[in-house]
């Protein structure tokens, strides 16, 4: 190993545990000790992370408060230091760790929470799609061609399922308004997201649109997803329903076009 | 993508904020010359960060500005980063583009800061070689910048104006000369930060960084959260005296102000240079 490679290692072990062998290879001077001068290394690296993650998870860190969050934060470092170029990816793994980490149903709750501010911070960054479907698009199709219909949807729409109200907690806490109570479902609910004109946009899904979505985005076409909303619809209903939740999409601004398999 | 043998000169700029982009492309303010982006800021796939880079890359000359090349770590080179770096110049055609003369981790971890390296034949000879290969994949010359620094190493053999010198000549690059980081480590290590302008080459000097920063009392911390201060402009004086014209520009990183506010400092540093352009 070379000399430089060592130096670099010790420095560094020095910044993630504090490990002090780093110190007979820094000169301190009347002004400043090593100790001090390395100390200033150890508390920005830090700082800077805590506050990186504080931006990407600002409604858990207001949830829990700020003393908790840092204690989480300095943890969670230790458990996922960085190894990505951009910082924007540190706070990957964050729900992960919280599941891992704490247990019961408030580890739940935060872990859906962190993942809900995660998917934000996705859609946020997801690639830009120059033209999507419009309604008036819709109307062009001919009658005999709606069976074997199939959608893309852009890059910037996600769904997550959570038992808690998470993204009511989450609206509350990001805009400042009173938070409403904390509430866990019997099952999971489906929550979409996406964005639109630079913001993010959300709602919930019933379990029928639920399904109909993530089987439009697999490549269903039409007739199949028709089929399969029998489970709930009648059958004279069925086809006017997966229409409207066509529209729905489309009108929601999240289909880029339109195949016919 | 070759740039002028000569040293281009920009004139003022500001280092680019989320905070101004709004204000920046109401207003398209005259009084800014150009834009130093943060090149990490931008390797995303879409959204409102690249609308902003677009849409004020139309009116405003732009150079990018790097956190995370590493050029120092003994690490290999992360091609994965390069290929980012390569594509995001061609998208916007910045002028140039820079990093830091530093490492930010090592074995595949990120601290995330700007570390110093010993001032060694060694770390020259690594970091020159590391700095030619990226040159080498991206076509074009690159500028590198001086840190600011709290620590030196026991092993050090010469200052670090004579490390910076000779790593932009054995490589061939440009440096970014930063005023505020000269002042800063000049401050911490006990130098005096003219000896340093003495000692870095006129020619390989293509763009300034002026900056604000928090005295801790024992250390000066490098924070771009405050005003510039007094004995920075003076020193910045100096560097105008013995540079002539590069393109030089105001980061602040935190507790950013309203973009007239920031204004007012860039007008500051354009009336201490020019006066030494004339002549
Ligand atoms: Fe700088």
């Amino acid at each position: 190993m070379s000399h430089l490679r060592d130096l670099q290692l010790r420095f560094q072990e020095y910044l993630i545990d504090g490990s002090e062998d780093i110190e007979q290879d820094i000169i301190s001077t009347e002004h400043a000790i090593a100790e001090h001068r390395l100390g200033t290394y150890y508390n920005a690296y830090r700082i800077r992370l805590i506050d990186c993650l504080a931006v990407d998870y600002s409604a858990l860190e207001k949830y829990i408060g700020r003393e908790a969050f840092e204690n989480m934060a300095l943890d969670y470092l230790q458990h996922f230091p960085s190894t990505h170029p951009s910082v924007r990816w540190f706070g990957e793994n964050l729900p992960t760790y919280l599941r891992d980490i704490y247990s019961g149903k408030e580890a739940e709750f935060l872990e859906e929470l962190a993942r809900y501010e995660w998917a934000q911070t996705l859609v946020f960054d997801a690639a830009d799609s120059a033209q999507l479907l419009q309604l008036e698009d819709m109307a062009a199709v001919p009658a005999d061609a709606w069976p074997g219909l199939t959608l893309n949807f852009k890059p910037a729409l996600t769904w997550l399922d959570l038992f808690w109200n998470v993204p009511l907690i989450e609206d509350a806490l990001d805009s400042g308004t009173e938070v409403p109570q904390k509430q866990r479902d019997d099952f999971p609910r489906r929550w979409m997201l996406w964005r639109h004109d630079m913001k993010i946009q959300w709602r919930s899904l019933e379990v029928h649109e639920a399904w109909a979505i993530e089987q439009a985005a697999g490549g269903a076409n039409f007739a199949a997803i028709c089929e399969g909303l029998l489970e709930w619809i009648d059958e004279q209903q069925v086809a006017l329903v997966a229409a409207g939740f066509l529209k729905q999409w489309v009108g929601d601004q999240l289909v880029l076009n339109l195949d016919n398999d | 993508m070759t740039q002028p043998s000569h040293k281009p000169f920009l004139g003022f700029g500001l280092g680019l904020r989320a905070e101004h982009y709004q204000d920046i492309l109401e207003r398209r303010p005259k009084n800014i010359d150009w834009f130093e982006v943060l090149s990490e800021n931008y390797m995303i796939e879409g959204g409102k960060p690249l609308y902003f880079l677009d849409a004020i890359r139309q009116d405003y000359p732009m150079v990018m500005h790097g956190v995370s090349m590493s050029l120092g770590t003994t690490d290999d080179l992360d091609f994965d980063y390069l290929k980012q770096l390569k594509a995001l110049i061609e998208r916007i055609e910045p002028l140039w583009f820079s990093d830091h003369l530093c490492w930010t981790g090592v074995d595949h971890k990120n601290m995330h800061d700007l570390l110093p390296l010993p001032y060694t034949e060694e770390a020259i000879n690594h970091v020159a070689e590391r700095i030619s290969r990226v040159q080498d994949f991206l076509g074009q010359q690159m500028l590198i910048e001086n840190l600011s620094s709290y620590i030196t190493y026991c092993e050090d053999v010469m200052p670090e104006w004579e490390f910076l010198a000779a790593i932009a000549s054995k490589a061939d690059c440009y440096l970014l000369l930063d005023v505020n980081n000269i002042y800063v480590s000049s401050y911490n290590h006990h130098y005096d930060p003219v000896e340093y302008l003495a000692g870095v080459p006129v020619d390989r000097v293509w763009q300034h960084h002026l900056a604000g920063h928090t005295n801790d009392g024992n250390l000066i911390i490098d924070t771009h959260d405050q005003d510039i201060i007094d004995p920075v402009w003076a020193l910045y004086e100096e560097t105008a005296k013995r540079f002539g014209p590069v393109s030089t520009m105001i980061e602040r990183d935190g507790n950013i102000p309203e973009l007239d506010k920031v204004l007012v400092e860039l007008d500051h540093a354009r009336r201490i240079a020019e006066p030494y352009y004339q002549a």
